[in-house]
């Protein structure tokens, strides 16, 4: 049996047929940040460090440590034996004893939240944003979304207006993310399925260009925080 | 006429929060901005503000590679 953490500070959030989602609790606490850090090999550790924000520091640990106990408790190894590995775009992998393990996962973080998806096949995604006041609300309306989408933030007042607006970000984040590009992706140019759009809390998008492979976006927000998983369907 | 350095300085100071940075101090040449905390909302923010001071036309793909003052600043000053 792997080893778990002595100290949890993560809690399983929401199962989507096989993929697990985790929730990590950011809040700052020395005894777990310590525990975190015994946990993360040399190069997590010099990646920690480069990191000037403590804030940022602490996300990044406290998730990486939650994601290697819960990736050994799924693989079956110890700690020692699991390496982590990210693509050119940054869409992780995990290796045991230097061959790739059967598993996608996939982290996101923002404020005090962390969410760790997983799931034994196809690509996945995650994002979370805290339900938190955009500076630059207007910008990122015009930057990332799609004219129907835009129409729908525009027509919310309020509050509710940034909240569709977090609620279609971290559907397209989740779907960038699964889909392995990250940031290098063009988000506006697809715009989430209508079914999601007026209230359904999952639905299947197809991306330009990419007509052979779907995608299965489901939102997964809290009144705290926006968050969304994706994971690419099974093939025919 | 301000440097690129002043105005990117400037965009920074107006719509990035770097935790124990304050307004107008220097920049740090090779600091990501996603190490620095920057939330991927204000990044994204951040991008087309840049391309609308700027006047030029950078990609999402572009700029995931343009995310350190200095990678930035040698960018825009052979494009724009």
């Amino acid at each position: 049996m792997a080893p778990a953490l002595a100290t949890d500070w993560w809690v399983p959030f929401t199962q989507l047929d096989d993929v697990l989602v985790t929730h990590v609790d950011l809040v700052p606490g020395e005894t777990k940040e310590q525990e975190a850090w015994t946990w993360l090999d040399g190069e997590e550790r010099r990646r920690a460090l480069r990191f000037q924000h403590t804030g940022a520091r602490r996300r990044y640990v406290l998730c990486r440590a939650s994601l290697r106990s819960l990736l050994c408790g799924t693989l079956d190894c110890r700690n020692q034996q699991l390496a982590l590995g990210a693509s050119e775009h940054g869409k992780p992998f995990a290796t045991v004893d230097g061959l790739e393990a059967p598993i996608a996962f996939n982290v996101s973080h923002s404020g005090q939240h962390g969410l760790i998806a997983m799931a034994p096949r196809g690509r996945v995604g995650v994002d979370v944003e805290e339900r938190a006041a955009q500076r630059n609300l207007d910008v990122l309306i015009d930057a990332v979304l799609g004219p129907r989408e835009r129409a729908d933030v525009m027509a919310a007042s309020g509050r509710q207006k940034l909240d569709v607006f977090l609620d279609l970000w971290t559907l397209k984040e989740a779907l960038s993310k699964a889909h392995g590009l990250g940031l290098s992706l063009d988000v506006s140019s697809f715009e989430i399925p209508p079914d999601i759009r007026n209230g359904a809390r999952s639905g299947v998008l197809w991306m330009p260009g990419m007509p052979e492979v779907a995608w299965r976006l489901t939102n997964i927000g809290t009144n705290r925080f926006a968050a969304a998983v994706a994971q690419e369907e099974e093939g025919p | 006429m301000a440097s690129t350095e002043e105005r990117i300085r400037a965009l920074v100071d107006a719509n990035l929060q770097i935790e124990g940075r304050s307004a107008g101090q220097p920049l740090t040449p090779d600091l990501n901005i996603i190490d620095a905390g920057v939330s991927s909302t204000d990044v994204v923010a951040f991008w087309r503000l840049v391309c609308e001071e700027f006047g030029v036309d950078i990609s999402a793909e572009e700029f995931a590679e343009l995310l350190t003052p200095s990678d930035l600043i040698a960018y825009l000053d052979s494009h724009s």
